[in-house]
């Protein structure tokens, strides 16, 4: 239940930029025969330019695509993703456990074992009531803010408060030091890929109240936090107590990371683009449009990584508002919009593919399909006039667009406003501050009749996508996903279908079904899967895009070409 | 008014035959007459067309403010226009905006009809609200003026920008030129009114005003008659000076974010969004810039001039 755009996303990409470092990078250009792709040395310190802070250092409040990719530095799970490019970095694989789960009572059950020596920083064994410790952290009301998927399949009484306030929770059994047994709510077939959510790393049993692990977390993983200013700066160092031995996944080849915050956008770009000193050994988040012209010489596109973000950004139309509510006047909208000037207004066709359907192509089992087709992209007013005319709003009609109070997200707002001009329909654009921004369109009573958006899946099935956006049963008062407001007696019983289904991949193909059901109400306009675009500096090695990162680098991955610069 | 007033001449004032000294005519002879000013004039004279007749403007030109046109930028390059000099061309006089095509040239005669509608009502506004309160502050004093005057101190005191900021963003979005007028004429009124305020306190003593009261002129007789005719070379240069100074207010308030909202064209929200594409489109800052540049230098520079005429007037 990620809910991002890639604006978001282009912010918290930013918080991934890494920047390798380790004292005066004179010659800094050498090194460039290696590029992003080639292999890392081990050692060295990478350093970090990032516009924003991490939300939070607590694996279980913190929730997007910046910090889950940073977490992996810092702490281990079950269970996680591949550590590769492409699909194999989606593909989920043992960490902590020695397998992805073993299940019994028909999937309502599932077994894991702890591999031999794994260790806290502070040297002592993680032990699976250490595991369980950590989980049961996801139910206290103010520290449970992050991953919601621990508190919604496993059960759970519905007094419990998490093990501050309450206690321990019956419904994780340890019976011994390496096993920890989950008993769920109901059968759920994918528990392998929810145990690598942040929810599900072990927190030493008894430590962690409050907002002690935001300042100071304790580390399973290679790095530990040696210090932290937030919103300044964040420095990791080897975590000794790490062994190799027992993680397939990380490389972890530098010696530490030095995170900066707090940098402007532009800054970072002139940075990276310059690869100054330092600077050299630098990667960086996304960067901005205007940008975009600057880095197309040899040189600088042998530094530049691009790939799809992993999420929709869209338009929801709110099925419940007139005239919003006839199928035919969405499937207008959804012919009308000129996806073209939607993407330009993003930075053009490097920063974003056209949508076409609600799953962005890094899901499994999507299918590439464009049910509301135009020339283009640029839509097809004539269609969709017709379309107008037989619902009877031939002469338009009004309807308010919220959208962020964000120039880009505003670039949007307008670029869908001139493409119903056509048509007669009025967009009055309704601009809300960032920080309420999904607090207002997630309450029914507050949202208006459309709003833009993002979704990014948490891992990459239609599971943790078409559900949230689209079961009419998930509609709240407050925080509400479901911003169509959608309640299709179809959609709902194909989604419960799909949950009872045993195999993964049967159930991700039919999410791909759904999706072109649900597509055919048209309770939303998918507008473009934005990409990211971040230039390295010329000494990074061993930086891919990561598919579950929401594009992000992933960092447990990347290192330098040459560790003594 | 260096002349000492006769009772005769009392009963006259504002009777054709025998104007004040600092005649609109005398002031303008000697404008037409200045080099800098005739410039000045012609410039803000394209600016008022361009505002006045915009609608007519865009459609000689072919492009409204809001239309985009994808094709005269390169999506792939990040939305930067095809061509040099940020795509100026037949087609487009001043080029385009970045990312969505949209006409500067278009958006710069729509953006002075904001500037200038918003500028000009708030002149209006702060020109009544100041001389009104400033002539009651300096003609009963007592608690009147004591009230005025706190109210006064009050408000300069403030930090405006921040304030204005602070109101624009937590109001609801509604009219936002209207709002911007009210906003930036609360804050600009007790400039124009402390002026007024000693003017009249100096007129209000002098003999041609205790003749008229001597002959039994009521007090709005007094105010109106025989002070207001007296505050015109005052009011006319403070306005003047004020104009540029509400131009530049609404462009950085627009600027800021805070100003008159998407997609109506603002040159201060121009220059906003240009900033991040000072290196690869110059031309995107360069051309709304030196339009409000040159506005506000041709306001400036013209005021300048009038108080000097006006002056040398009072001098004679």
């Amino acid at each position: 239940m990620k809910r991002s755009t890639m604006l978001a996303g282009l912010l918290l990409s930013g918080s991934l930029a890494l920047t390798a470092c380790s004292g005066n990078a004179t010659d800094a250009a050498k090194g460039n025969s290696a590029g992003p792709g080639g292999p890392a040395a081990t050692g060295g310190t990478v350093q970090v330019l990032a516009n924003a802070g991490f939300s939070h250092l607590d694996p279980v409040r913190g929730f997007d695509g910046g910090v889950n990719n940073f977490y992996r530095l810092i702490y281990r799970t079950l269970t996680t993703q591949g550590a590769a490019p492409g699909a194999d970095g989606t593909k989920i694989v043992p960490d902590l456990a020695t397998d992805t789960g073993k299940p019994s009572d028909g999937g309502k059950t599932w077994t894991f074992t702890l591999k031999d020596g794994v260790a806290f920083e502070t040297g002592a064994p993680i032990t699976s009531a250490d595991v369980k410790f950590g989980v049961s952290r996801a139910w206290d009301p103010e520290i449970g803010i992050g991953s919601p998927y621990a508190k919604q399949i496993i059960a759970a009484p519905a007094s419990y408060q998490g093990p501050y306030k309450t206690g321990e929770l019956p419904s994780i059994e340890t019976p011994d030091a390496k096993t920890v047994v989950f008993h769920l709510k109901k059968p759920y077939a994918d528990f392998g890929s929810v145990v690598a959510q942040n929810t599900f790393v072990p927190v030493p049993k008894g430590s962690g109240a409050g907002t002690e692990l935001d300042s100071k977390p304790i580390a399973s993983g290679p790095y530990k936090v040696s210090a932290y200013k937030p919103g300044a700066s964040l420095t990791l160092v080897r975590n000794d107590k790490w062994d190799v031995k027992t993680d397939s996944v990380r490389a972890a080849k530098p010696d530490g990371f030095q995170w900066t915050f707090g940098l402007d956008p532009a800054t970072i770009d002139e940075r990276m683009i310059a690869g100054q000193g330092t600077d050299a050994n630098a990667i960086a988040g996304t960067i901005q449009a205007a940008s975009v012209a600057r880095i197309q010489t040899p040189q600088l596109k042998q530094r530049t990584l691009s790939g799809l973000g992993g999420c929709t950004t869209y338009m929801g139309l709110n099925t419940t508002k007139k005239p919003l509510d006839d199928v035919r006047v969405r499937q207008a909208i959804n012919l009308a919009v000129n996806k073209q000037t939607v993407r330009d207004a993003v930075g053009g066709s490097t920063l974003a593919d056209l949508a076409t359907s609600i799953q962005p192509p890094t899901i499994v089992g999507r299918t590439d399909y464009n049910p509301y087709p135009s020339q283009d992209g640029k839509g097809d007013v004539e269609a969709a006039r017709k379309l107008l005319t037989e619902a009877g709003h031939a002469g338009g009609f009004t309807f308010t667009l919220d959208t962020r109070a964000q120039p880009k997200m505003q670039a949007m707002a307008v670029a869908i406003q001139q493409a119903l001009e056509p048509l007669k329909i009025a967009v009055k654009i309704n601009i809300i501050d960032t920080s309420t921004y999904y607090e207002v369109i997630g309450t029914p009573s507050q949202q208006h009749d459309a709003a833009i958006t993002g979704w990014c899946p948490d891992w990459p099935s239609g599971a943790t996508f078409l559900p949230p956006l689209f079961d009419g049963r998930n509609i709240t008062a407050k925080g509400n996903s479901n911003l169509a407001q959608l309640n299709d007696p179809g959609v709902n019983k194909k989604i419960d279908e799909i949950a009872a289904m045993k195999d993964v991949t049967a159930a991700n193909t039919a999410y791909g079904e759904l999706d072109q059901q649900i597509m055919k109400l048209a309770p939303m306009v998918p507008l473009l899967y934005e990409k990211v675009l971040m230039v390295v500096g010329s000494n990074i090695a061993g930086a891919y895009l990561h598919d579950g990162f929401s594009g992000g680098i992933d960092l447990v991955s990347v290192g330098l070409t040459d560790a003594g610069k | 008014m260096s002349t000492t007033p006769t009772l005769l001449e009392v009963e006259e004032v504002g009777a054709p035959t025998s104007g004040p000294p600092t005649s609109t005519q005398r002031i303008l002879t000697r404008l037409v007459h200045d080099k800098a000013a005739v410039l000045c004039l012609a410039f803000l004279l394209i600016v008022v067309l361009m505002a006045a007749f915009a609608p007519l403007i865009t459609k000689l030109s072919g492009w409204g403010p809001y239309e985009f046109d994808s094709s005269a930028v390169n999506s792939a390059l990040g939305g930067v226009p095809h061509g040099s000099l940020g795509g100026i061309s037949g087609e487009h006089w001043f080029g385009v905006e970045p990312q969505n095509g949209r006409d500067l040239f278009a958006r710069i005669v729509y953006g002075a009809r904001v500037s200038i509608t918003i500028a000009l009502s708030a002149t209006v506004l702060t020109g009544i609200l100041g001389v009104v309160l400033g002539m009651l502050a300096g003609f009963y004093r007592g608690w009147v003026d004591q009230l005025i005057s706190r109210v006064m101190d009050f408000l300069m005191a403030f930090p405006a920008l921040i304030f204005m900021i602070a109101i624009l963003s937590s109001l609801p979005a509604g009219n936002r030129p209207v709002l911007l007028v009210l906003v930036i004429s609360a804050f600009g009124w007790p400039y124009l009114a402390r002026v007024i305020r000693g003017q009249t306190m100096t007129l209000a003593n002098r003999e041609f005003v205790e003749a008229a009261r001597a002959s039994g002129a009521k007090d709005l007789a007094l105010v109106f008659r025989e002070i207001l005719p007296n505050l015109r070379s005052s009011i006319i240069v403070m306005s003047t000076l004020a104009v540029p100074g509400y131009i530049g207010t609404e462009a950085g308030l627009s600027f800021l974010g805070v100003g008159v909202t998407p997609p109506t064209a603002s040159w201060g929200q121009m220059i906003s969004s240009s900033v991040s594409w000072y290196s690869v489109d110059p031309m995107f800052f360069a051309i709304p810039g030196a339009f409000l540049f040159l506005t506000v230098l041709s306001l400036t520079v013209l005021g300048d001039k009038i108080r000097s005429v006006i002056d040398a007037g009072e001098a004679a």
